[in-house]
C-alpha cells in the first residue's frame, strides 16, 4: 500500500486473523478494492470475494489455508488474473490468496538448465533474464507479458509454440505445494525427470487450483534455437489455408508454430496497437515458424513455400529481418486485447480437433454465427488443432451474454463431436465445467472428483470449479456473499 | 443503506445546495452525477486481458489488482453501473495513478486510460471538493501560482534571491532545511540555478538566423520557464539556428496539465481557452516539456463535451508537436563539432506513451558527433515525478526513483530527456544517491554542439 492510510474499518473477525498473520496492509477487505477481484480475463462471471490477502512465502501460504480451513470459508489461489476460463473468479465470498507478491527467481542453474521460482514470477522475464546468456523459457502462452508461472502451472497453459516444444506440464521438474490441509510438500525432485511411482507432477500441473497451492515451480530451460524463419500465407479461401495446416504437417515437418487467423480477427488485429498491414480482403492467414539448427532452415521453409503455393496461395512472404519478425508475433499475440478494438465483449473458447476436420469445423462455427447473430473472429493455433473461436458480444445489450454463451457451448459441441476436446490449454474453470459433460461420462468425472477428495476433501479449495456441480447452488453462495458486503 | 450510500447522498445533498440545486439539464451515469461525464466509449475498449499490469508501475510495486490500468478501468465502469460509489476507497486507486500512460502504450485495444482517469479524477473532486489543509495547499499552488504569470515569476524571482543572497547556503547550513519533509529537503538540494524567465524578457517574435524557412509558436511553459530558463533560451536558439523565426504570444499560460490530473477540469477548460486564443495566428506550436505538449494535443478530449469549443480544441491540437519531433522531421542542421560525451536518454511517460515519441530525440542525440549513446533499461519507465506525484505521493514516488538511479548505467556522463518535471526528479536522484552524472534536455547538447560550431566559425 502506499500513499495516504485509511483506517481500518472492518467488523469481520476472519479479516482481524489473516491480518495477524500477513499483517494489517496486506488484506483488501473494503467493497470498492475487492470489485476489481470480481473476474479473471473471463469476464462472463463476476463474483465477489470476501478479502483478498496477500502471502509472501510458503508458510504464510501455510498458515492463511490453515487458518480459513478452521473458519470452513472457501479459497482460491490467484497469479495476475489473466485466466480464460474463470478458474480465478470467486463464485462468491471466497478468500482470494494472491500470490503476486511471491515473484522471485530463487535458483538458476543453467547447467543443468533449470530455474526455480516463486509462483508470481512473470513467464517473460524468465526469457527476458536468461535470453543474454543464450536461453529462454518454452511455454509462451500470448498473455507472458504479465501472467504467473504459478498460474501457468494451474491451468497448464500452452502458447503458440507448444506444437513443437510441449505445453507447461511438459518443462515442469519440480513443485512445492501447501496442500488444502496446510502441509507442505514438495513433488518431483528437482532435475530427476520421471520418477517412479505416480505421475504426481502431472496431476498437480492442470488442476486448475484445486489441488493444491503450489508455492515453488522448478522449470527447464531451453538453450535457444540457432536459427529461426518466419512465413506468412495469404490466402482467399479458408479451406485452402486449413488444407495447407495438415499438408505442412503431412510432408513431416514440425514447425515451431503454426498459426492462423481469419478475415474478423485481421479486421480486429488491424484496427489495434499493432496493425501489420494485412490485406482485409484475404480469407485468412497462416503464421509459419520453423527453428532450431541453423542447417536444415532453409530446405524446410523451401518446402512450406512450395506447400503454400500448392494450395492457392495469394501472397507468401518470409520476415525479412527480426522487426518485422517481432510485428508480425507482436500483431498475433495481442490478438484477443486487440477485438476490443471492434467490440465492448469477447467469449473466447478453447476447442481442440483433429487438424485434418479444420475446414468442416470452421464451417459450422460459421453457421453458428450466423444462427446467433453474433461475430466470430478466428485466432488459433491450428497447427494443434486448438481452436480460439472470440464471440463477439456486448454484454450491456440485454440477451446477448446469453446469446454468446450459448454460442461458445455449441462451438464446443462441435469439437467434441469430432472426436476433440473442450480445452486445449485456457482451461475449464466456471466456463466449461457444464460442458465437461460433452467428453466425460459421469462415471469418468466421479473418479476424477474422487481424486479431488483424496486432496482436497472439504473442498474449500476453489469449490465449484472444472467439474459439474448440479448439487452446488451458485445462488446459495452469493446470498452469503449479500451478508458478508452489509457488515 | 450501507456507510457508502450514506456518504454519496449527503454529498449530493450538499453539492445540490452549493449549486444551487442539480441542473435539471445534466446527465448522470449510474453513480456519475456530475458535469462532463467519463466516456463509456473508453471502457468499452478494455475486455479486461490484463496486458497492461506489467508495465504499470504502481501494479509493479503493489501488486494489487485496484493499483493496475485494468483494475482502474474496471472500478471506474462499476462507479457507472452504480455498483459502487464515489467515495475515498474508490477515490485513492484512481488518484494513486501516475497517469504516466504506459498502459496505453502496452494495450492492445488502445484504451485510453489516461483520458479515463483524468474524466474520473473530475468527478470525484465535483463530488468530494478537497478541504482542509490539502483544499488550502491545492487552491494556492494550482489555482493560485500556476495560472498566474505574474505570480509564478515573482515564486522564479524569490528563488533567485534564495539562492543569490546567499540565504540558501545559510539554510543548507544552519539545518533549518530539516523542518521540511525529507522529499521537499531533497528537492531544495537540487533546484537549478534559477535564471530569468524568458516569456515578457525576449520579443514576442525571435527571428531566424539568415533565411527565415517559417514562423513557428512555441509554448514557454510555467515550470520550464522558471526552472528551467536556459533550457528555454536553449531551444529558441536551436530552433533560430534551423532557419525559424520563434514566436512567444504573451497571451499564452499555463498549459493545466497539473489541473487536469488533479482533476480540477474547470480551470483546465480555461486554461486551454486561453492558448487556443494565444496561438491562433500559428500553423505551429513547439513545446519542450513532454508533460505540457502531452495536455496540448489532448484539449481536444476535454473539449469533448462541448460542441462550441471542440472544432477549435481540435484544430489547436493538430498543430501541437514536440520540438524534438519537429526538428528531426524537419532535416535539423546537422551540428559539426564534437560533443564527446556518453550519454543516457530517459524518455519522460509523457514524451513515449502520451505522444509516441521515441525515436526522434534519440535520434537527434546520437547526430551529434562524439555523443556516445548508452542504452538506458526499462527507459520508459515512470521516474516518480509525474507532474506534482512526487508531492503528494513521495513514498511510491521515491520508490520509482530510486529504480530508475538503479537503472542508470555507471559509465555514462550525462541524462538526457525532454521534460522539466523528470529533470528535477533524477536531479533529486542523483544528488541523494551521490551520483555525479548531468541532467539535460536534449535540445540543450544540440545547442552546445550548434554553438561550437559557431565559434569555430568565428576563430
Amino acid at each position: 500500500m502506499f500513499g495516504r492510510k485509511r483506517k481500518i474499518k472492518t467488523s469481520d473477525p476472519l479479516v482481524r486473523k489473516l491480518m495477524d498473520i500477513v499483517g494489517e496492509s496486506e488484506v483488501l477487505f473494503e467493497k470498492e478494492d475487492l470489485v476489481a477481484y470480481e473476474c479473471d480475463g473471463y469476464t462472463m462471471y463476476k463474483g465477489m470475494p470476501r478479502a483478498v490477502v496477500f502471502v509472501h512465502d510458503t508458510q504464510e501460504v501455510s498458515d492463511v489455508v490453515k487458518c480459513l480451513n478452521e473458519a470452513e470459508v472457501p479459497y482460491i489461489a490467484r497469479g495476475a488474473g489473466t485466466g480464460l476460463s474463470g478458474g480465478a473468479t470467486p463464485l462468491g465470498g471466497e478468500v482470494i490468496i494472491s500470490l503476486v507478491r511471491m515473484k522471485r527467481m530463487l535458483h538458476l542453474d543453467l547447467e543443468n538448465r533449470k530455474a526455480v521460482v516463486e509462483p508470481g514470477y512473470i513467464n517473460l522475464k524468465l526469457t527476458q533474464s536468461i535470453s543474454d546468456k543464450g536461453y529462454y523459457y518454452a511455454p509462451d502462452p500470448s498473455s507472458q507479458y504479465a501472467c504467473t508461472i504459478g498460474g501457468n502451472v494451474a491451468e497448464n497453459s500452452g502458447g503458440a509454440h507448444c506444437l513443437k516444444y510441449g505445453v507447461t506440464t511438459n518443462h515442469i521438474l519440480g513443485l512445492e505445494v501447501v496442500l488444502p490441509s496446510g502441509e507442505i510438500v514438495d513433488i518431483g525432485v528437482e532435475g530427476v525427470p520421471d520418477l517412479p511411482g505416480y505421475d504426481l507432477l502431472g496431476l498437480l500441473t492442470g488442476s486448475e487450483g484445486t489441488l493444491g497451492i503450489v508455492t515453488k515451480v522448478t522449470v527447464k530451460v531451453l538453450k535457444n534455437p540457432e536459427g529461426k524463419k518466419t512465413v506468412l500465407a495469404y490466402y482467399d479461401d479458408i479451406d485452402d489455408a486449413s488444407q495447407a495446416v495438415s499438408d505442412i504437417i503431412a510432408a513431416g515437418i514440425i514447425p515451431a508454430a503454426l498459426e492462423m487467423m481469419d478475415q474478423v480477427a485481421i479486421e480486429g488485429v488491424e484496427s489495434a496497437a499493432y496493425p501489420v498491414g494485412h490485406p482485409r480482403d484475404i480469407a485468412a492467414f497462416l503464421l509459419i515458424e520453423v527453428d532450431g539448427i541453423e542447417a536444415g532452415i532453409d530446405d524446410q521453409i523451401e518446402e512450406i513455400l512450395t506447400v503454400c503455393k500448392q494450395n492457392n496461395v495469394r501472397e507468401v512472404k518470409v520476415a525479412k529481418d527480426e522487426a518485422e519478425r517481432a510485428l508480425w508475433w507482436a500483431n498475433r499475440k495481442m490478438g484477443f486485447g486487440a477485438m476490443g478494438a471492434i467490440s465492448p465483449d469477447y467469449l473466447v473458447q478453447d476447442g481442440v480437433i483433429p487438424r485434418t476436420r479444420l475446414p468442416e469445423v470452421l464451417a459450422e462455427i460459421r453457421e453458428i454465427s450466423r444462427k446467433y447473430n453474433l461475430r466470430i473472429a478466428n485466432i488459433f493455433h491450428a497447427g494443434d488443432g486448438n481452436l480460439h473461436p472470440l464471440i463477439l458480444y456486448d454484454a450491456s445489450v440485454p440477451g446477448e451474454s446469453e446469446r454468446a454463451s450459448k454460442a461458445g457451448s455449441e462451438c464446443l459441441k462441435v469439437c467434441a463431436d469430432v472426436g476433440g476436446s473442450i480445452t486445449g490449454e485456457h482451461g475449464v474453470g466456471i466456463e466449461k465445467s457444464a460442458e465437461m459433460r460433452f467428453i466425460f461420462t459421469d462415471e469418468e468425472l466421479e473418479a476424477q472428483t474422487n481424486i479431488r477428495e483424496v486432496f482436497n476433501p472439504q473442498d474449500l479449495l476453489n469449490p465449484g470449479k472444472l467439474f459439474p456441480q448440479p448439487g452446488r447452488c451458485v445462488e446459495v453462495k452469493r446470498a452469503n456473499q449479500d451478508e458478508v458486503q452489509l457488515v | 443503506m450501507n456507510v457508502g450510500e450514506k456518504e454519496r447522498e449527503t454529498v449530493n445533498l450538499v453539492s445540490m445546495l452549493e449549486n444551487k440545486g442539480p441542473a435539471c439539464e445534466t446527465k448522470t451515469l449510474g453513480n456519475y452525477l456530475w458535469d462532463d461525464l467519463p466516456d463509456p466509449d473508453k471502457w468499452a475498449d478494455c475486455v479486461h486481458c490484463g496486458m497492461c499490469l506489467e508495465a504499470c508501475p504502481t501494479y509493479q510495486e503493489t501488486g494489487e489488482e485496484q493499483h493496475s490500468p485494468r483494475g482502474r478501468v474496471y472500478l471506474i465502469k462499476a462507479v457507472a453501473e452504480g455498483k459502487i460509489d464515489i467515495n475515498e476507497a474508490f477515490a485513492k486507486p484512481v488518484f494513486d495513478c501516475l497517469d504516466c500512460r504506459a498502459c496505453e502504450t502496452a494495450c492492445p485495444a488502445d484504451v485510453q486510460v489516461g483520458g479515463l482517469i483524468e474524466e474520473a479524477r473530475g468527478q470525484i473532486r465535483q463530488a468530494m471538493p478537497l478541504t482542509g489543509v490539502k483544499g488550502v495547499v491545492s487552491k494556492t499552488v494550482l489555482n493560485g501560482i500556476f495560472p498566474n504569470k505574474k505570480r509564478l515569476d515573482r515564486l522564479g524571482g524569490f528563488m533567485r534571491f534564495y539562492q543569490k543572497s546567499g540565504l540558501q547556503k545559510v539554510a543548507r547550513k544552519t539545518g533549518v532545511l530539516n523542518v521540511m519533509p525529507s522529499h521537499m529537503k531533497e528537492m531544495e538540494a537540487i533546484l537549478p540555478e534559477v535564471g530569468k524567465p524568458v516569456l515578457g524578457r525576449y520579443p514576442e517574435e525571435v527571428p531566424a538566423e539568415g533565411e527565415s524557412k517559417g514562423k513557428v509558436g512555441m509554448l514557454t511553459g510555467c515550470v520550464m520557464d522558471v526552472m528551467f530558463s536556459d533550457v528555454n533560451e536553449a531551444t529558441i536558439r536551436v530552433l533560430n539556428h534551423n532557419g525559424y523565426d520563434v514566436g512567444l504570444p504573451k497571451q499564452q499560460g499555463c498549459c493545466g496539465a497539473l489541473h487536469i490530473h488533479a482533476g480540477d477540469r474547470e480551470t483546465g477548460k480555461e486554461l486551454a481557452k486561453k492558448n487556443i486564443e494565444a496561438f491562433k495566428d500559428y500553423d505551429k506550436v513547439l513545446v519542450n516539456a513532454a508533460g505540457c505538449g502531452c495536455a496540448l494535443q489532448e484539449y481536444d478530449e476535454l473539449f469533448r463535451n462541448d460542441p462550441e469549443m471542440l472544432p477549435l480544441a481540435e484544430e489547436f491540437s493538430a498543430k501541437v508537436e514536440d520540438v524534438s519531433k519537429f526538428l528531426y522531421d524537419n532535416d535539423f542542421k546537422r551540428p559539426e563539432s564534437e560533443i564527446n560525451t556518453k550519454i543516457t536518454y530517459h524518455d519522460a511517460c509523457h514524451l513515449a506513451h502520451g505522444q509516441g515519441v521515441r525515436f526522434e530525440p534519440r535520434q537527434l542525440l546520437k547526430e551529434i558527433p562524439g555523443v556516445e549513446m548508452v542504452d538506458l533499461p526499462d527507459a520508459d519507465r515512470c521516474c516518480g515525478s509525474a507532474g506534482i506525484y512526487n508531492l503528494t505521493h513521495p513514498e511510491m514516488a521515491g520508490k520509482l526513483l530510486d529504480r530508475k538511479i538503479d537503472d542508470i548505467p555507471e559509465n555514462v556522463e550525462m541524462i538526457s530527456m525532454g521534460n522539466p518535471g523528470c529533470m528535477l526528479q533524477i536531479a533529486m536522484g542523483v544528488e541523494k544517491h551521490g551520483r555525479s552524472e548531468k541532467v539535460v534536455h536534449t535540445v540543450q547538447l544540440l545547442d552546445w554542439a550548434y554553438e561550437k560550431d559557431k565559434q569555430q566559425v568565428k576563430s
